[in-house]
């Protein structure tokens, strides 16, 4: 069955790195749990429903999975995962130079920062829509709920973003005037 | 600053509404301030959401692939073994290991060194079943006092030796002394002696082997000839073959031929259920049940760790 796992492979490697990123947003930005998580969605979709689902549903089946998956994360203590992430991440070798490494830090971290304030599924619902620029009626598939409640949450969650955003902004501009 | 339309804007540039929809609103937008900036601020939203990095290497996706496609269980135990590819975490696991090595070499010496009160001081305290050596009573112990001069007539034993005290025309009994204090234990010990630590092992070893065959009799076999669910059984004989060589190995250095010979007789029976398959045919199980009763090594057993547990106490 070679061009069963041709097609899983092609599969994998287009939506691997976008699960990842994904996984990674929705879990406050524990990199290495969220690959995880994308390696055991594709374990999933390999051993149980790949060549069942109809053309196009695989997608949709791995984010669905994968959601669950950071659910249950969410559902475990947290603080153990933050320690153990902050942890490797203190111990990780600098890969970059630094000034880049900083700067990457530091928007990954304002990204992550101003999602978690969102509730879960208004977060997943933008990521989703922002990320891998699913429609809503795709969002809508993916997560089991209507397209109107996705319409809402992706407001919602802009319109939150946009605030926050906005106070943050006006506060750096006092500091500075200040 | 309350347009109605900021909802929409969220649709338009998803690209939810309708041609018609859309066009009314650009034609809004041309002039509501409020609705540009939404507009510019979701969109910039957009930008900073879309360009979170992904974090990862190529490599570390191939192998995520090949695990899932080739090796599924692999995959499976990934997630658990996948940090010791990471190099910090590797490193700091070796640091680990390198303490533990360091403190297992270290730990041996900080124990206090082992005096000859540590070891058996005979033979017959020790040796479940094997021949006491008798212990001069106080009467023989003069003998040799008094090859310098006449043992005196009636003179009293020592006290505390009473029950040791006999007709003078008999010859001496033979008396069993367990060691009384320090001092006998010091004795230098005639023979090769096993190590307390050593002899306690045995003695668990003993009662380890005697739970398992105990189950492994007790293990049922139906008449429909399906196989007996022996788990349990396999995986303590594993665990206890290793111990059993090493045991024996000791028992032998050290000239204990009982313990040794009681080792000897249990491995082939432990190897045996050891190696049994997933799916041991009845017969199998039943040779291995026979040959236990035949041995009476049950029996032997429980003899024996309780008499080790008695002369260790």
């Amino acid at each position: 069955m070679a061009s069963h796992d041709e097609e899983f492979t092609m599969l994998f490697q287009e939506f691997y790195p976008s699960l990842c990123r994904f996984l990674e947003c929705l879990l406050g930005g524990r990199a290495e749990l969220a690959q995880d998580l994308a390696q055991e969605s594709f374990l999933q979709l390999h051993r149980t429903a790949w060549g069942t689902l109809p053309e196009g549903e695989a997608r949709f089946w791995l984010y669905r999975v994968a959601r669950n998956f950071a659910i249950n994360e969410f559902r475990k203590s947290h603080t153990r995962y933050r320690l153990f992430d902050r942890v490797v991440e203190a111990m990780r070798p600098p890969t970059r130079n630094p000034e880049e490494e900083y700067e990457t830090r530091e928007r990954k971290q304002m990204v992550l920062s101003m999602l978690s304030t969102l509730p879960e599924d208004q977060r997943v619902a933008l990521l989703l829509r922002e990320q891998e620029q699913l429609s809503y009626r795709d969002i809508s598939q993916v997560l089991n709920v209507s397209e109107s409640k996705v319409k809402v949450d992706i407001f919602r969650a802009r319109a939150t973003l946009r605030e926050r955003w906005t106070k943050r902004s006006n506060k750096v501009v006092g500091v500075k005037a200040g | 600053m309350n347009c109605d339309c900021t909802e929409k804007i969220s649709l338009l540039i998803d690209g939810e509404l309708s041609p018609a929809e859309a066009r009314e609103l650009e034609r809004h937008l041309v002039t509501c301030v409020e609705c540009q900036e939404a507009r510019a601020d979701f969109l910039s939203l957009r930008s900073q959401i879309n360009e979170f990095p992904v974090a990862f290497k190529p490599v570390a996706q191939r192998d995520a692939l090949e695990r899932i496609l080739g090796k599924e269980k692999a995959a499976g135990r990934g997630r658990n073994w996948r940090w010791l590819l990471n190099p910090a975490l590797a490193a700091f696991a070796s640091l680990l290991i390198l303490g533990a090595v360091i403190g297992l070499l270290i730990y041996p010496r900080l124990k206090p060194v082992h005096t000859p009160a540590d070891f058996v001081a005979s033979d017959s305290g020790k040796k479940p079943g094997a021949m006491p050596q008798p212990s001069r009573s106080p009467e023989q112990s003069s003998k040799g006092a008094g090859q310098s001069g006449a043992p005196q007539k009636g003179s009293q034993p020592p006290a505390g030796t009473n029950r040791t005290k006999v007709p003078n025309k008999k010859p001496a009994p033979v008396v069993i002394e367990p060691p009384q204090d320090n001092i006998a234990r010091n004795q230098e010990p005639a023979g090769p002696v096993r190590s307390a630590d050593a002899e306690t092992m045995t003695a668990i070893h003993f009662q380890k082997s005697e739970l398992l065959l105990r189950s492994f009799r007790n293990v049922r076999l139906n008449k429909t000839g399906s196989s007996p669910e022996l788990g349990y059984e396999k995986k303590l004989a594993q665990q206890l073959v290793y111990q059993n060589m090493v045991l024996r190995r000791e028992a032998d250095a050290a000239g204990d031929a009982q313990v040794s010979s009681l080792l000897d007789s249990l491995e082939p029976i432990l190897l045996d259920i050891a190696n049994l398959p997933e799916k041991a045919r009845q017969g199998d199980v039943r040779a291995i049940k026979d040959r236990v009763e035949r041995k009476n090594i049950v029996a032997l057993l429980q003899v024996n760790s309780l008499a080790l547990a008695r002369a260790l106490d």
